[in-house]
């Protein structure tokens, strides 16, 4: 579930980007669930028609995915049996990843290049293109160009920064019976998947037909020679064609729609994230070994929060390291003694058998509560600070003068700070009585307070304090903006004296607020997505 | 002694009695016995009036009485020094009373806390790969710390140090650096090169390098309300250029 301010954030966002109809929609939706069209009308009060816009202009965004529960459809209990009803669904996650496109096109147009980057900033900006509309923008009329902007889109698609998109309207199964009967039996605790992944689960092509682009330059010279026809027109004659031939040909050849692959891109950030800690952690060395790591096995990697690599041998470790030519000088037991500082506990990479693999799920925690560290510190100084560190670290209830007995710091002023934490909610207290009658301590018991992080609680609290801070950022931004229209209005010579110092602070005042939001959505993607 | 005995001897004798082998009263009595039961503990002020079921004002008198007499001393507690505790003389406080050798009379030894830790870092950094063996060891022979301390008061002191961000606590895996620590072995490590000078400070994170991610009043903070974004003091002062 959305927090509220994430929904806020979110919203604002969108309004941003669209106006307030779009953002009036997709407030609905993420704070509704999945919702019919006329339900949507109902609580919106919009026309359908208006409400219909709105809803496609997001789904062109990627923002929203339409689906139909299959339910609706057989359920015995449906009022008309047979009829499907289409709902809408609100995808937050990638609401949330408009912010990020500056940071994916850095990381497509560093590893494929500036032409690779040029189509996928296409990509980005219109949420979604057939080959010829990725052709079109390009200018490319001539065969030799259009076979580059092909060959480019192939080395997107192949490195997985692009794919084909979602079936626009799939059929979602009820929850698999099977799985509810694995999560009841196992012991481990399974999560059941939400609405939103169970959608997408059925609404992505297979791997085979999501990444798979073959560049075809007479299939776009045919497309463009029929650009009067709807492009929908086109894919139901080929498929007639070929319908003729083989069900499997056809299946291949339907024209789809290209978009970004966020979760590709999701997972190249949260390499980054992870090589930047072990920097701060360990050294150079160190991150450089673990980076090789994450190159070796990103092949392998499915999931965005894929708990660990692959297990890799420390041959293949070291000859990705010297694959780069930077690090050459590096010797093979240099790489081992690396290793083993990774692997001592709290043990970012797991050894067995000689072979290693990556603990994603401990590098980001310790990220994360480095995060809140230096937040608590802060915000509440640095007896607050050793509290965190101590309660963090044991992970069970502690008593007050024992917290104040290990942080050495006067019970006082160690009970004075708890109750600040407590009251912010970045603690949880319980209250002991021992030895008392059940009317209270005050008839010969003792009470004591105790203390304790709930890491899970408080990574939600934390989290949604940094979209209140994301969306304050933008409101404070906005409102400076709005002070200073004058002054923004003013041609360039005319801006003097106190106009021009405005200007000058305006400048400054958004170079540091953006790249406030810049730092702080790199936090939220930190808590929210790896 | 249990509440109910107490009060059984006050009912077989007469309140007032006077005339004891100690020249106690009786009230004085039974106050001195349930100081003396707690030993080195001493005893609070409102559970020995609890204890002794006796008026309020009867254990006061007692109390001036046993101190005059030089039977009981009144003793601070360091985890409550607001409550009058009280011991018979022949104990010494124990540690939990007096908070032990970091305590100088009931307050805190921040100065002498800091001394150690200081010390003990030292240590650590020349170690690279400190145990609270080594560490002890490295202390004894510089003759650094004349005090009497034992090795808890040692493994007090590094937890705080790693609990300030100063050194880290890992295990040993008895390879490379560890090979002479057996594995499994708390060990205490100096953070690398990066962190040195960085200590006790983490990096400022996101949150911590803008107003909102450290106001405390953040959650009263709504985009139209009294508090909000745009009449906020902590954004004016932030954007200040
Ligand atoms: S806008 Fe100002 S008052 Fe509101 S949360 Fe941020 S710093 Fe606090």
């Amino acid at each position: 579930m959305v927090s509220q301010h994430g929904i806020l954030y979110a919203v604002h966002l969108i309004t941003n980007q669209f106006g307030n109809l779009v953002a009036k929609v997709c407030e609905c939706l993420l704070r509704n669930g999945a919702l019919t069209l006329q339900a949507i009308v109902r609580r919106t009060e919009l026309s359908p028609a208006k409400v219909r816009n709105c809803l496609l202009v997001l789904i062109q965004h990627n923002c929203v995915q339409a689906f139909i529960l299959e339910e609706s459809v057989s359920g015995e209990d449906a009022g008309e049996p047979g009829k499907a009803l289409t709902l809408y669904i609100a995808l937050f996650v990638n609401i949330l990843h408009r912010v990020r496109f500056s940071k994916f096109m850095d990381v497509v147009s560093k590893e494929l290049g500036g032409s690779c980057g040029e189509l996928f900033r296409g990509l980005l900006e219109h949420g979604r293109l057939t080959v010829k509309q990725i052709v079109d923008r390009a200018g490319a009329n001539a065969k030799e160009s259009t076979n580059t902007v092909q060959e480019d889109l192939g080395k997107l698609v192949m490195a997985h920064y692009v794919e084909c998109c979602p079936a626009p309207e799939p059929l979602v199964p009820p929850p698999d019976a099977d799985t509810k009967k694995r999560a009841k039996s196992s012991k481990v605790m399974v999560e059941p998947l939400t609405l939103e992944q169970r959608v997408m689960a059925v609404a992505m092509p297979s791997v085979m037909r999501r990444f798979s682009f073959v560049p075809n330059a007479d299939q776009v010279a045919d497309d463009q020679q029929n650009v009067n026809q709807p492009p929908s027109k086109d894919v139901g004659e080929k498929r007639k064609l070929h319908d003729l031939e083989s069900d499997t040909a056809l299946e291949e050849e339907v024209e789809c729609n290209w978009r970004a692959n966020f979760e590709e891109l999701l997972r190249r950030l949260r390499h980054k994230a992870c090589v930047d800690t072990i920097k701060v952690r360990f050294d150079d060395a160190a991150a450089t070994v673990l980076s090789a790591m994450l190159e070796a096995s990103r092949a392998e990697e499915d999931k965005v929060k894929t708990a660990n690599s692959v297990p890799l041998s420390l041959n293949t470790i070291y000859e990705e390291v010297v694959k780069n030519e930077k690090n050459h000088s590096m010797t093979f037991d240099h790489v081992r003694t690396c290793l083993e500082e990774l692997s001592c506990p709290p043990t970012f990479v797991k050894t067995d058998d000689e072979s290693y693999s990556i603990d994603f799920t401990k590098i980001t925690e310790a990220a994360q509560s480095e995060e809140i560290e230096s937040i608590v510190l802060k915000r509440f100084g640095e007896t607050a600070y050793k509290i965190f560190r101590l309660l963090f670290r044991a992970g069970c209830l502690m008593e007050t003068d024992k917290i104040a007995d290990r942080i050495f710091v006067e019970k006082k002023e160690t009970s004075k700070t708890l109750f600040k934490m407590w009251q912010d909610g970045y603690l949880l207290m319980e209250k002991l009585v021992v030895g008392g009658t059940a009317t209270g301590p005050s008839y010969g018991g003792s009470s004591y307070l105790l203390w304790k992080v709930n890491k899970r609680l408080l990574r939600e609290t934390v989290l949604d304090e940094m979209f209140h801070a994301a969306l304050n950022l933008n409101l404070r931004l906005a409102h400076e903006i709005d002070q200073n229209k004058e002054v923004l209005n003013l041609p360039p010579d005319k801006r003097e004296g106190p106009d021009k110092q405005k200007f000058d602070r305006l400048r400054n005042v958004r170079l540091l607020i953006h790249s406030s939001l810049m730092k702080l959505d790199e936090a939220i993607m930190l808590f929210h997505d790896f | 002694m249990s509440r109910f005995k107490l009060s059984s001897i006050l009912k077989r004798k007469r309140p007032d009695s006077t005339s004891t082998s100690q020249g106690l009263t009786d009230q004085e009595q039974i106050v001195y016995k349930v100081i003396h039961e707690k030993e080195n503990m001493g005893m609070w002020l409102r559970d020995i009036k609890r204890r002794s079921n006796l008026q309020d004002a009867i254990v006061n008198k007692s109390i001036i009485s046993l101190q005059a007499k030089n039977m009981i001393k009144e003793v601070v507690n360091v985890k409550n020094k607001g409550k009058k505790h009280y011991m018979a003389v022949e104990f010494e406080p124990s540690t939990e009373l007096t908070g032990g050798a970091f305590y100088d009379d009931g307050i805190l030894n921040v100065e002498f806390i800091n001394i150690m830790k200081k010390i003990c870092l030292q240590k650590i950094k020349q170690l690279k790969v400190a145990t609270l063996e080594s560490v002890l060891q490295q202390i004894k022979t510089s003759g650094a710390i004349k005090a009497d301390l034992k090795e808890h008061h040692f493994e007090e002191i590094l937890g705080a140090l790693v609990l300030d961000n100063e050194v880290m606590e890992v295990k040993s895996n008895g390879m490379g650096e560890f090979g002479a620590i057996p594995e499994g072995k708390v060990c205490y490590k100096a953070f690398g090169k990066q962190r040195v000078g960085a200590a006790a400070e983490p990096g400022i994170g996101a949150m911590a390098s803008m107003p909102c991610g450290v106001c405390p009043r953040i959650r009263s903070c709504t985009p139209d309300g009294v508090v909000s974004p745009s009449t906020c003091v902590y954004f004016q002062k932030w954007l200040e250029f």
